[in-house]
């Protein structure tokens, strides 16, 4: 079995260290002897989404973020026919308030993919924290780190997961991230992946379901993993509850 | 006698001292109550150096080069304020002038060697405009605190710019210390190395900062990288190119300790990394500049013993311990490469911190090649630190192994009890203090 990777701009959007959500991908799909190939794409080439299985779209700062988004639009109906045949997803910080209608700054608008039916605006201060989720699809808690200036708002659309610890996607509703048929977008970097294995496999699960019509997934011994993860849960539940009882 | 600054001169020696005294490191603490008794005592006292005050700045080397500075003017005589600890906030700044000034509150000092950090410039240059700045690269560096680099190098630009008299010593090598040298208007010099020294770099995946020109948006063309953005680099659309390098060395070596040729002399050192390079070359266009003598710049470097947790030698017993600094990826690949410039068999201890002065957002540690670690001179790995689970992650991912070890002090005592003698301690910002102290005073027992 084999399943490709599609970084998108990995040169502009990469602040974050989201080579680490790309790393966690291939190598969980290794331990599993399935071949994970990745393909980046550069900014001016034709992305082809034909035999894509998992798309990434990273964080990037504002000003390259603005490179990428005035090319966008020529992907957009390719990567619009993509996500709506059940493609996979997984768009970080910056990439994420691309996947929506626009990100509103002060400098005016910056047009995004409409893959799904968000919109962020400006907000200040910057959001800077680290996260802990809640989603009952998932097995235990999602964790993270968040910093971005943008408010994102989702309307009816189902977030990734219920603010236990941190701002989310606006600071206000209690909400982070996004998801929308295998689209997973989110603020939560650190970079996502490697503390979250449930997440990876999910994402690893929705590629192979789509390509070969199974996802039964190999377990994999991810005791390192969920004692990162339970730490960063602790500790900060802890943080809370000492802010709480003062 | 200005009785007002004479008291926040000794009250801030008072609370330096007793803080000493306590073992913590007090220096932004008695900066800032001299600040607060009297508000014009950084001004007046900054206005009583003789000659020229330098600054430094960038996000790497600051203080491997201020302090470089300093000697070589001590060397030729000359009494120098300097920072030396790098405390280089507001506060530090300071503390550093009050720390140097006699219990009259007067300063008889004729330089300057201040190193400041990026995004406290501008709070310092109220208070005095520095002569020379040294702008030694930018990298990302703790996002959390920051923001991205783009900020950064709008609050710097903002701080040159309220000093316009002031010339700039940039690192020619680094686009955007380079773009924003040129932009801000002020007088300028570069230094560089324009031959191509390291290889491999072509297919490095290390993240390289500013990628797009900063004038007009393309991508810059390199004729090679030394590394990171370091490198030989102009743009294909647009006029922005590499500076003239007035500063450029030639006949660059390195590996163990390091030379080259500048300005016609041949300059050498026994340091490790290619970094020290740069921080070298800073130092010797700072003295070229300000025309002062460089007869005696080998045997300085030849002495200089660096600041803690630069390259700093630890002999316990039989065994070496070097103890590293190592905050962000461009610091972090450096010091990597500078461990594997040495071939003999030796343990790695790497320490990672997430306290406010760290950063709290660890994620550039998956910026870091640590690829290059799965060596085979490279006998044992233990991850220390409060995200030391995180640091044992990011290496299994590379399919390294790790032993997590919660406390510092007996990871570095198993290494020295079971390991090859030869030990190599990395750690981030908040980590270093205690390693340096522990390692210190494990120094003096074996010593009794």
């Amino acid at each position: 079995m084999n399943i490709k990777i599609v970084h998108l701009y990995p040169d502009l959007l990469n602040l974050y260290g989201d080579r680490g959500n790309i790393q966690c991908m291939v190598m969980r799909c290794r331990w599993r002897g399935i071949d994970a190939q990745v393909k980046e794409y550069r900014l001016g080439d034709r992305v082809d989404f034909s035999d894509a299985d998992i798309v990434l779209l990273g964080g990037g700062s504002d000003r390259e973020q603005q490179i990428v988004c005035t090319k966008l639009q020529s992907i957009r109906s390719d990567f619009s026919a993509y996500v709506e045949d059940g493609g996979t997803v997984i768009a970080v910080c910056g990439g994420y308030q691309l996947l929506g209608h626009y990100y509103d700054t002060p400098d005016g608008r910056m047009e995004g993919l409409s893959l799904v039916d968000l919109y962020t605006q400006q907000g200040s201060p910057r959001l800077i924290s680290n996260v802990i989720l809640k989603n009952e699809e998932f097995p235990y808690e999602i964790v993270g780190f968040e910093n971005h200036g943008g408010r994102t708002f989702i309307g009816d659309n189902k977030p990734f997961g219920t603010v236990a610890f941190g701002f989310g996607n606006n600071g206000e509703d209690g909400k982070e991230g996004v998801m929308y048929k295998n689209v997973i977008g989110t603020y939560l970097h650190g970079p996502l992946l490697p503390k979250n294995p449930h997440v990876c496999d999910r994402l690893i699960g929705t590629a192979l379901e789509r390509r070969f019509g199974s996802s039964q997934l190999e377990p994999l011994d991810d005791e390192d993993e969920k004692r990162a993860n339970r730490y960063i849960v602790e500790r900060f539940v802890k943080e809370e509850k000492q802010a709480s009882d003062r | 006698m200005d009785i007002r600054r004479m008291t926040a001169v000794n009250t801030a020696k008072a609370a330096s001292w007793a803080s000493r005294l306590l073992g913590k490191g007090g220096t932004t603490f008695s900066g800032k109550l001299a600040m607060k008794m009297d508000p014009s005592v950084l001004k007046d006292l900054a206005a009583q150096v003789r000659k020229k005050i330098f600054v430094t700045c960038g996000t790497n080397g600051k203080t491997t080069t201020n302090n470089l500075l300093c000697s070589m003017l001590e060397a030729q005589g000359y009494k120098v304020v300097c920072n030396r600890m790098g405390a280089n906030m507001l506060e530090g700044v300071a503390a550093a002038f009050a720390g140097a000034a006699d219990l009259a509150g007067n300063l008889d000092a004729d330089y300057a060697c201040i190193e400041i950090d990026e995004a406290s410039a501008v709070k310092v240059f109220r208070y005095f405009k520095p002569d020379y700045m040294i702008i030694t690269n930018l990298f990302r560096d703790q996002l959390d605190r920051y923001g991205e680099i783009d900020i950064i190098m709008d609050v710097l630009e903002k701080a040159i710019r309220m000093a316009p008299d002031m010339k700039i010593i940039v690192n020619g090598d680094d686009s955007l210390a380079a773009f924003m040298a040129q932009e801000t208007g002020n007088p300028y010099v570069c230094y560089g190395i324009s031959e191509k020294v390291v290889s491999g770099q072509e297919n490095s995946r290390e993240v390289r900062e500013g990628r797009f020109c900063k004038n007009c948006g393309a991508l810059l063309e390199y004729d090679f990288y030394h590394y990171s953005q370091m490198g030989v680099y102009h743009c294909p659309s647009c006029s922005f190119k590499r500076p003239a390098i007035q500063y450029d060395a030639s006949n660059v070596s390195f590996g163990n300790g390091l030379s080259f040729d500048v300005s016609g002399r041949h300059l050498e050192a026994n340091y490790r990394g290619f970094y020290n390079i740069y921080n070298i070359l800073a130092v010797w266009s700072a003295v070229s500049e300000a025309q002062l003598p460089t007869d005696r710049f080998n045997e300085v470097l030849g002495s200089y013993k660096p600041q803690f947790g630069r390259n700093e030698v630890f002999r316990l017993g039989e065994s070496r311990v070097l103890l590293n600094l190592a905050k962000n990826p461009a610091g972090f690949n450096q010091n990597i490469a500078a461990v594997l410039e040495d071939k003999t068999p030796k343990d790695l201890i790497i320490v990672i911190n997430d306290n406010a002065q760290d950063g709290k957002d660890i994620s550039w540690l998956w910026d870091v090649d640590f690829d290059s670690l799965s060596h085979e001179s490279i006998r044992s790995i233990t991850v220390s630190g409060i995200r030391a689970l995180d640091m044992h992650l990011r290496l299994k991912y590379v399919g390294i192994k790790s032993t997590t070890s919660p406390d510092t002090a007996s990871a570095i005592r198993q290494k020295l009890s079971e390991g090859c003698k030869n030990l190599y301690v990395l750690v981030n910002y908040t980590a270093l203090y205690d390693a340096h102290k522990l390692l210190q005073e494990m120094e003096k027992k074996y010593e009794h």
